[in-house]
Parts: structure tokens; C-alpha cells; sequence
């Protein structure tokens, strides 16, 4: 574990290079996990008729989605045999949801999920949805395999509400990672109860919000219909990818540099000092498909 | 809802056909419970207590008031100030509407009113609603004094943030990962920008309890984020910016982001004589 000093002026002589200190991957079963110098694929996908006139997801919608991010992910023609690579029929499978009140996952990202665990074989008893109950849920608690999934959304004290910081309820006492505006968040993963057992990382971009004021960190006006998925075996990669289209938008919406308040400094620890993945855009192959207006990245 | 030392605030019970359905209090651990994950901010303040309440009208989206005592008006402005981007005062010593969503400060409070969702009918209840809580708060607080610092000139107002904890530093402008500025509560720090436009300039200044800490924070920013300074008053960084700093008495001063030596050590220089006439203004002491 380093501590060195990341400044201002780091950055600017080279962005890349602390973040691509040390990608190596903990999380991802082994077939999965980018090989030596290779880049963790990212996937983005958007569609423009997603949301129906009342801003709901359309189900169908999301299910094409999805299948078609998978499947691209792993390089599959069809999202079936893309799924049965990541879950197998004697899986035990946890998805680690997010039910913040204001952005929860939506139910018909969840309902899609669960379909294709169960299409590629697994048992319905053998699956389980959760947030803030998995710790006590027999399912997640003799889990073999955990698809993450949430919105993004900043967030208070961490920056932003990632893929990484979904596993906080998994620990006893989550108020104990938040030291240092949750700077090390990631060891989270390295619980025995989650380290190696992610397949699938889904950060949801339907309806961002990238602005937060009040107790509630939540307002309308900092939400914008962007209709899109980001998915990856690589939690880091992921995150990072959704806070860089986070940046621009605030960029563009306050027409000035405008930092995540606070920075996300535990996405970017998650590379550099836990190893957890790779947060550096060089080593991150972005694969966007679908809608491309105001995509932002 | 609490105040002064043991008094309430009186929240209406009913406001424009709502009715209030009970209230929930909160200390310092609970706040976990009420607002998972937004705590933080609000420890980071001194934060004292919350009171909060639903409001509900059949057909019409509930409305939550939050009024937390932060248990003092600088707290209070200081947590405020956080995620202000409009200078308004329909309620209190300032506040800031947007998308059904009121929130304000005054005295040792700072006080929330959302609603679910906006109506024509619900924005009017919640600006009611701040006004009735705002005039139940007797007095208005003190801002901090460092604030009397800040150069007018082409200050932006509504960037003003007020913080006591270093990560609300780099919420505004990253310098670094460590806090090599040795910001804590008994520090008082502000940071604001001038100008318009993508690349303002931001002014930071920040009051030490004492001589020491000051040299020890100039030492730590120089040796670890301005070596070049020695012997100068202002370095141009990579990005093609300036940044200039100074000190005086228990006051560090940075400059960051300026477009020019000369618009860095202007505003250095203007920090100066805000502070000669501060102290001209103050009390003597024997």
C-alpha cells in the first residue's frame, strides 16, 4: 500500500501513469481477467427509446441491451453462450443491487439479469436479488458467483456511487471505510465472501445524476435521460469509465472544470493501490454501441 | 425542532392543506440511518442534531423538512455554501431553489424542504413552508470573519465555499491527495473564483490557530506541491496557469488557475490590503 502523494501537478505532467500503476485483477474468474498488457473491455450501450414518455425503462429495451453488451463483452455472437461463460448451472448467484430511494437500480435492469442466470441453467432458488440484506441472505452467504449492478450517481462524501462502493454492505460496519472520503473502499473486495466471485459489473447510465445538493444529495435538475449501460468483468475500469462521462457532463452543464465534489479518489485507489483493476483510460478498451448523441466520452 | 439551547423551532403543522405526519430526530450515529452515506458531509460541520418531518396532501407529492442544528451559523454557512450555485434569500440568511427544493440557511440551522415531486402547488407550499420555519428562527448568525478577506472585484459570489475539513479542498480544486495544507477544525478555510468563463481563478485562504501551523502548511505546499516558489511570488505550472501564495499573520493565501503572473499576484496583493484593513477595523487589545 503507498503513500505517496498524488498532486494536482502529477496529473497534468502525466493523468496516465499513476493510474495505470498497477492493473491487476483480483475480482474476475481467471478466464475473464485481461491478460498480461492486455485492456479491460468496456462496454457502453445506449438507446434513445429507452425511457418512455414518463422517463420508465422500456423492459424489452433493456433486455436487448443487455444481451447485446454481454455478448459483446465477451466477444459472443449470442448472448446465451456469453451468459453460460459467465454463470454455470451449479452456481450459486448473488446480485448485489442498489435500492437508494431517489435512483435505485430499476427493477426491469434486475428482472433481466435474473432471466439470463436462470437461462443459462442456474435454479431460481439458486439466485438472489439484494442491497442492504446480504449480509444474513443464505444465498449470498454461500454465493459461488455476484453480478454488481447500480446507477451511478455522485455521492456526498465519496464522490461518486460506484460499482466498488456497492459492496460497502457487505462489511459489519460500513461507516469504518468511509475514512478519507472512502479512500479505500476497494478492500472491500478482497472480503472473502466477495474476492474472485464477480463476473459481471453493470453501472447503470439511464438517468444519471451528476450534481447532488441537500441532505438528500438529490435534485431533478442534476439528472439527464442518458439512457445507457456501461458493463464489464472489471469493477475499476467500469467506474472509471462512468465518472469520466459524470465530468463531462458536469462540464458541459456548468460550463467550467467542475471536480466531483469530493474527487473519487477511491475509484482511482482501487487501481493504484489495491490492484483491483485499471482506472487509466489507455488501458481501458471502450467499446460504445447503439446511440451516439451526446455520448460524452 | 430544536433551538437556541433547548427550545424548538416551530414547524407549522399544516402549511398550504399539508399536514405534517409526526417528526424523527437524530443524533450523531443515527444520521447513518436517515441519510445513508450523506452524513459525512454534515459530521464534517459539527453537526448537532437533525428534526425532520413529512408533510402530506391527498393528490399532491409529500414534502420533507430537514432542520438540522449544526451548532453554529458558521457550520450551518459552511455547509450551505457546499452546493450553492445562485445567490437568493427567499428564506433566511440565504437559500437556493431548484426543482422542487428549497434549501436555506440561518443562525446555527440549515434547513432542507423537498418535495418529491413539483407542482404549482407544492413549490408554493415549500417556499411557504421555508418562510414559516426561517421566521420561527429568531436570530441570524454571524458569518465567519475570514470571509471579510475576499477581494469584491470580480468575486463570484455563489462560489464561496466555507469548509473546516480538507476534503472539501479538493471537492472545489484538486491539489492534492494528502492534506498538505494541514486544514482541520480548527482551521478556517474559504475558497472562491473571479472571473468567468471556463478557467476562473481561484483565491484560497486559509486562518491557523497559530503561527506555527501556518509556517508548517507553507513548508508542506511548498516542499510538496510549489517547490519553485523559493524565492519567487508566483510559478507558472503545467498547465500554463499561475499560482502564487503568500502568507500573513495566521493567514495562508494561494492563488491557483490565473491566466497571468500578473492576475495571480493582483489578487495576492488585494488579499493584503483586505487584511490592513481588517485589522484596522478590529478591536485593540491589551
Amino acid at each position: 500500500m503507498s503513500n505517496r502523494t498524488h498532486t494536482r501537478r502529477d496529473f497534468l505532467k502525466n493523468a496516465a501513469a499513476s493510474a495505470a500503476a498497477g492493473a491487476l485483477f483480483l475480482n474476475a474468474p481467471e478466464e475473464l481477467a485481461p491478460q498480461a498488457g492486455a485492456k479491460s473491455r468496456v462496454i457502453l450501450i445506449r438507446n434513445r427509446n429507452l425511457l418512455d414518455a414518463g422517463g420508465a425503462p422500456r423492459k424489452e429495451v433493456v433486455r436487448q441491451m443487455l444481451d447485446d453488451a454481454v455478448a459483446s463483452l465477451l466477444g459472443e455472437k449470442e448472448p446465451l453462450t456469453a451468459w453460460r461463460r459467465l454463470v454455470k448451472p451449479s452456481d450459486v448467484v448473488g446480485v448485489k443491487t442498489n435500492e437508494w430511494s431517489y435512483l435505485r437500480t430499476p427493477v426491469e435492469v434486475e428482472d433481466a439479469i435474473k432471466r439470463r442466470i436462470m437461462d443459462a441453467g442456474v435454479p431460481a432458488g439458486n439466485i438472489s436479488i439484494s442491497d442492504r440484506g446480504v449480509r444474513g441472505d443464505d444465498i449470498f452467504e454461500k454465493a459461488t458467483a455476484l453480478v454488481n449492478v447500480r446507477p451511478m450517481r455522485t455521492h456526498h462524501w465519496a464522490g461518486v456511487g460506484s460499482l466498488i462502493k456497492n459492496y460497502i454492505v457487505f462489511s459489519r460496519l460500513p461507516f469504518t471505510h468511509h475514512g478519507d472520503s472512502c479512500a479505500d473502499l476497494a478492500e472491500i473486495w478482497s472480503f472473502p465472501e466477495i474476492r474472485g466471485k464477480t463476473r459481471l459489473n453493470i453501472l447503470v447510465m439511464f438517468t444519471p445524476l451528476f450534481h447532488g445538493i441537500g441532505p438528500h444529495h438529490f435534485n431533478r435538475t442534476y439528472v439527464w435521460p442518458y439512457q445507457g449501460l456501461l458493463v464489464g468483468t472489471d469493477p475499476v475500469a467500469v467506474d472509471s469509465t462512468g465518472v469520466r462521462i459524470l465530468l463531462a457532463k458536469r462540464r458541459r452543464y456548468f460550463r467550467e472544470d467542475r471536480p466531483l465534489s469530493p474527487p473519487p479518489k477511491h475509484v482511482f485507489l482501487a487501481d493504484t493501490r489495491h490492484h483491483l483493476g485499471t482506472a487509466d483510460p489507455n488501458r481501458i478498451e471502450l467499446v460504445k454501441l447503439g446511440w451516439k448523441d451526446d455520448v460524452l466520452i | 425542532m430544536t433551538q437556541g439551547h433547548q427550545r424548538s423551532v416551530v414547524a407549522p403543522a399544516e402549511i398550504n392543506g399539508w399536514k405534517a405526519t409526526g417528526e424523527r430526530k437524530y443524533r450523531k450515529r443515527q444520521l447513518y440511518d436517515y441519510i445513508d452515506g450523506g452524513a459525512e458531509l454534515y459530521l464534517s460541520y459539527g453537526f448537532n442534531s437533525l428534526a425532520s418531518r413529512d408533510y402530506t396532501r391527498p393528490g399532491q407529492p409529500d414534502i420533507t423538512l430537514d432542520c438540522f442544528d449544526m451548532g453554529s451559523s458558521h457550520n450551518a454557512f459552511g455547509v450551505f455554501s457546499q452546493s450553492r450555485e445562485k445567490i437568493e434569500k427567499d428564506a433566511g440568511q440565504g437559500s437556493e431553489y431548484a426543482s422542487g427544493q428549497m434549501i436555506f440557511w440561518k443562525d446555527r440551522y440549515y434547513v432542507s424542504i423537498m418535495s418529491q415531486k413539483e407542482t404549482a402547488e407544492s413549490k408554493r407550499a415549500v417556499f411557504a413552508l421555508a418562510r414559516s420555519v426561517a421566521d420561527a428562527i429568531p436570530n441570524e448568525g454571524p458569518l465567519p470573519a475570514i470571509l471579510n478577506l475576499l477581494p469584491k472585484g470580480e468575486l463570484a459570489p455563489e462560489s464561496v465555499r466555507y469548509f473546516r475539513h480538507h476534503v472539501w479542498l479538493n471537492s472545489h480544486y484538486y491539489i492534492s491527495d494528502q492534506n498538505i495544507l494541514r486544514i482541520n477544525e480548527k482551521t478556517d478555510a474559504v475558497l472562491a473564483k473571479y472571473g468567468r468563463g471556463l478557467r476562473r481563478t481561484v483565491l484560497l485562504l486559509i486562518e491557523y490557530p497559530d503561527d506555527t501551523e501556518v509556517r508548517l502548511a507553507r513548508e508542506d505546499f511548498t516542499e510538496r506541491y510549489l517547490p519553485e516558489i523559493v524565492g519567487r511570488r508566483a510559478v507558472r505550472i503545467e498547465d500554463g496557469t499561475w499560482t502564487a501564495c503568500d502568507s500573513n499573520g495566521r493567514v495562508f493565501v494561494a492563488v491557483f488557475n490565473a491566466s497571468t503572473e500578473q492576475a495571480a499576484l493582483r489578487l495576492i496583493d488585494a488579499v493584503r490590503k483586505m487584511m490592513i484593513k481588517s485589522q484596522k477595523q478590529e478591536p485593540e487589545h491589551e
